[in-house]
């Protein structure tokens, strides 16, 4: 068995990324409960970081690839906890976790 | 292995979508974030893989689980009108993107011919002195944004400060 099977060619890293952000995005565009959409939110980002890494992985191995994913997964612990807070907050105001529903600012 | 964590990432991501129940999703996107951390181990890049099982796969998931069992919203509620003009557009939009996407990387001769170079595994050591030497106000400002993030979500949940 030929090593690039092992650890996958660079192609196919960017097409696992690929798919995983088209999942993520059909995630946040067709369901309707506002969590699956936070979810997805999230899938979409990890596409990100998986295209990230692998990029840097055949530049060489680049410390800076790892360096921006930990500011990426920073900034994505901080969408999470303000992302939730907003939901729960709504949750009070109207019961309801359904985007359809919620689609006015204003009571 | 490259083959076993890919499937394992996008059949974790499929099962999310599908999923009616929304904490059985929430447990899909571990299986999910696992595979990613398994690719990520096959990068050569253990400090990442180990970050993405302790933020995503634990922290992350897991707070997205309790706003689900503190809603009681296991399911997702019944449609109130059914929006076939959005769904159906957003569906050809993913579809057009997707396979156009899926079409560029296929077809482009750079991608597939990418050498893999000879790498040692990323260790913390490196990254800690990479980060202190280069991006030491980046990386306090971001300490400083998980703060503000923190205090936001405090006020913003709390009814009367």
């Amino acid at each position: 068995m030929n090593p690039t099977f092992l650890s996958g060619t660079l192609q196919a890293y960017i097409l696992v990324a690929l798919l995983l952000f088209v999942i993520g995005l059909a995630t946040v565009l067709l369901r309707r409960s506002l969590l699956m959409q936070f979810m997805g939110v999230e899938l979409m980002l990890n596409a990100a970081n998986v295209a990230l890494l692998a990029f840097a992985r055949f530049r060489g191995g680049d410390v800076e690839g790892t360096a921006f994913y930990l500011f990426i997964i920073a900034v994505a612990a901080c969408e999470a906890a303000v992302g939730l807070a907003i939901v729960v907050a709504l949750f009070r105001h109207k019961q309801t976790t359904d985007s359809d529903r919620a689609d006015t600012l204003r009571q | 292995m490259f083959l076993i964590f890919a499937l394992m990432t996008l059949i974790g991501a499929l099962m999310m979508f599908r999923m009616k129940n929304l904490v059985m999703a929430g447990l899909s996107l571990v299986l999910s974030f696992i595979g990613v951390a398994g690719l990520f181990l096959l990068l050569g890049n253990p400090v990442a893989a180990a970050l993405q099982i302790i933020v995503y796969s634990g922290a992350i998931v897991v707070l997205v689980l309790f706003v689900i069992m503190l809603l009681a919203s296991h399911e997702e509620e019944a449609p109130e009108k059914s929006r076939g003009i959005q769904r159906w557009s957003s569906a050809v939009v993913i579809s057009i993107l997707g396979t156009g996407a899926f079409w560029l990387v296929k077809s482009s001769p750079a991608l597939a011919a990418a050498p893999l170079p000879k790498v040692d595994p990323m260790t913390l050591n490196r990254l800690g002195i990479f980060l202190f030497h280069n991006h030491l106000v980046a990386f306090e400002v971001a300490g400083l944004l998980l703060l503000a993030a923190m205090i936001g979500a405090v006020s913003l949940v709390k009814r009367e400060l």
